[in-house]
């Protein structure tokens, strides 16, 4: 609040034109924005512009526009079929993430400072630690005769070792594990903001908890359930390391297409096509989930 | 907080999902560390005979350390370059009020939610384009659009958070403008600093998707050498670097929360 009030009383006093007004403002942007706008800015419209060519394996050449790499993108069946997959993943792996990290931000709302302190600990270790590192933890306790399966047989659950790795099971337990972090951090915030005075109104009123969780809490958490589950949608929409270390072809995500266009077929139009497609629908999945959330759930996200 | 109601069956069901899930997440480290010190030449559970012989096999391995050096050369030089753009762009966005702020800061943070392959894939095309692909500073500067968001973010929420009177106040005692900042704005900004170097460091030192398009021949990054000596050998010293580089990351987080109560802080 300080910085909108602060701002506006040093306004009154220079009341100039538009230019000097904000030249301190662009002074400092300038660094980064130079910075950006040669290396973020004109790669990516680079990278839209050649998914409007033809490259050399296409049968017809031109050096015009054209919408042909869309138009094999969404009419190949396998992208479709891989695109599919992706997005039944990344769903799978929102709802699961946000089940199982909403009660680890509501037990530390509960636990006193230090062992509150020792589970951010703990989530932000697993944060900063490697993925490769983690899904190699996942190779060892899925894989044939890893931890999982070992113990499986020992309890006689299974005289065959169960197939786990290179699955989309694996890579959704993988994409969990490695959300759960970006899902805890944000709707611990939200929670923190609430008055705790509203809960215990509730309570006190009559109102059971569940009934509380439901009215008050969830409501009031929703802008950082959406900032939680729109990076983990995004993460594993995006997710290529996971599905390259855990999957196999046939469980392959549509980043591993696309990249694979580009570093084994040298199809850069083809490629880029594709990771456009891919952002354009991730944008738009997140634009409607948005506007349901302020629509239907007042939500202020 | 301070009356504690009486234990009811939806806290003990919060509380019971909480923990296993938190088992969840240490699980794998754990089992990894299991591995990491088995005698046997193959993964294998339950573990024979105790053995360091997987941490002095990371040393035999050349690849590994001489992409380390990169990666952590890398790291550095990106973590440092974009805390300091940082510093003076989220000044710029918590100082003064412009029109398109938020879409501004909105475009400042959007790197975070493209994806990486795009990232790469765009990089690796415009480098090849101005003629400086699969060098070092074009790693550099892809790991510098990478990770540039994260320092941002992290300064932003400081900023929010600091008490600007005192500032004020150095200045309304006669010191100057830089003097002001230097020596009071600044050690405020240290948590924001510290976790935004912290993030862009470890994130820049994960990387892969971005890197695999960006390397070629002697320069490669740790990742990747990592990755691929997992797709092609089956002995546990995978498991022993996981698990030093677990290790060497709590002791970091630890030492930055309780000198500078970056994780505290950075929840607020």
């Amino acid at each position: 609040m300080m910085d909108t009030l602060r701002p506006a009383s040093r306004d009154l006093q220079l009341q100039t034109s538009f230019w000097s007004r904000y030249a301190g403002a662009f002074f400092l942007l300038t660094p980064l924005l130079v910075f950006l706008l040669i290396f973020y800015v004109v790669p990516f419209v680079n990278l839209l512009q050649e998914s409007f060519r033809f490259s050399y394996i296409d049968s017809q050449s031109s050096d015009g526009l054209t919408l042909y790499q869309y138009i094999k993108t969404w009419s190949s069946s396998r992208i479709g079929r891989v695109m599919g997959r992706t997005f039944r993943m990344s769903l799978l792996t929102v709802v699961i993430t946000l089940l199982v990290s909403y009660p680890i931000a509501l037990l530390m709302l509960r636990l006193k400072s230090k062992l509150r302190t020792i589970i951010l600990l703990v989530i932000f270790i697993s944060l900063a630690s490697s993925l490769i590192v983690r899904n190699y933890g996942w190779v060892v306790v899925l894989s044939d005769k890893g931890a999982l399966n070992v113990f499986l047989q020992f309890i006689g659950l299974t005289d065959e070792p169960l197939r786990l790795m290179f699955t989309e099971v694996a890579i959704v337990i993988a994409l969990v594990h490695f959300s759960i972090p970006f899902m805890v951090l944000p709707i611990y915030g939200s929670l923190l903001r609430q008055p705790p005075s509203l809960k215990e109104a509730s309570l006190s009123l009559g109102g059971s908890h569940w009934q509380t969780f439901l009215k008050i809490t969830l409501p009031l958490s929703l802008p950082g359930v959406f900032g939680g589950t729109v990076l983990t949608f995004a993460l594993s929409m995006s997710a290529y390391v996971t599905p390259l270390m855990l999957g196999s072809p046939s469980s392959s995500m549509i980043s591993q297409v696309a990249a694979e266009q580009l570093l084994t077929q040298l199809n850069f139009p083809f490629g880029a096509a594709i990771i456009v497609t891919l952002t354009v629908l991730t944008f738009l999945v997140v634009a409607i989930y948005a506007t349901v959330l302020r629509r239907v759930f007042r939500a202020d996200v | 907080m301070s009356s504690k109601p009486p234990k009811n069956i939806f806290d003990r069901a919060v509380s019971g999902i909480a923990w296993l899930t938190l088992v969840f997440l240490l699980f794998p480290v754990f089992l990894t560390a299991v591995v990491s010190f088995n005698e046997s030449f193959f993964i294998e559970f339950p573990p024979k005979a105790f053995s360091f012989k997987w941490y002095l096999n990371i040393a035999n391995i050349e690849a590994i350390g001489r992409s380390t050096l990169i990666s952590v050369s890398i790291a550095f030089c990106a973590a440092l370059l974009c805390t300091t753009l940082a510093v003076v762009a989220s000044l710029s966005i918590s100082r003064y009020v412009f029109p398109g702020k938020s879409l501004m800061t909105a475009f400042l943070l959007s790197p975070i939610t493209m994806p990486m392959v795009a990232v790469g894939i765009a990089l690796i095309q415009f480098f090849i384009m101005i003629g400086t692909a699969f060098t070092w500073y074009s790693l550099l500067i892809g790991h510098m659009v990478l990770v540039i968001a994260y320092p941002i973010r992290t300064l932003l929420a400081s900023l929010t958070l600091m008490n600007p009177s005192l500032e004020e106040a150095a200045l309304s005692m006669g010191a100057s403008k830089f003097k002001a900042f230097w020596t009071v704005t600044l050690p405020q900004l240290k948590p924001g600093l510290i976790s935004g170097f912290l993030f862009a460091f470890l994130i820049s030192f994960d990387n892969y998707p971005i890197s695999v398009f960006l390397v070629r021949g002697g320069l490669t990054t740790m990742p990747i050498e990592i990755f691929n000596y997992i797709a092609q050998n089956l002995d546990p010293t995978p498991a022993a670097f996981s698990t030093l580089y677990v290790i060497v990351v709590s002791l970091i987080i630890s030492f930055a929360e309780r000198r500078y109560r970056i994780v505290s802080y950075s929840i607020q």
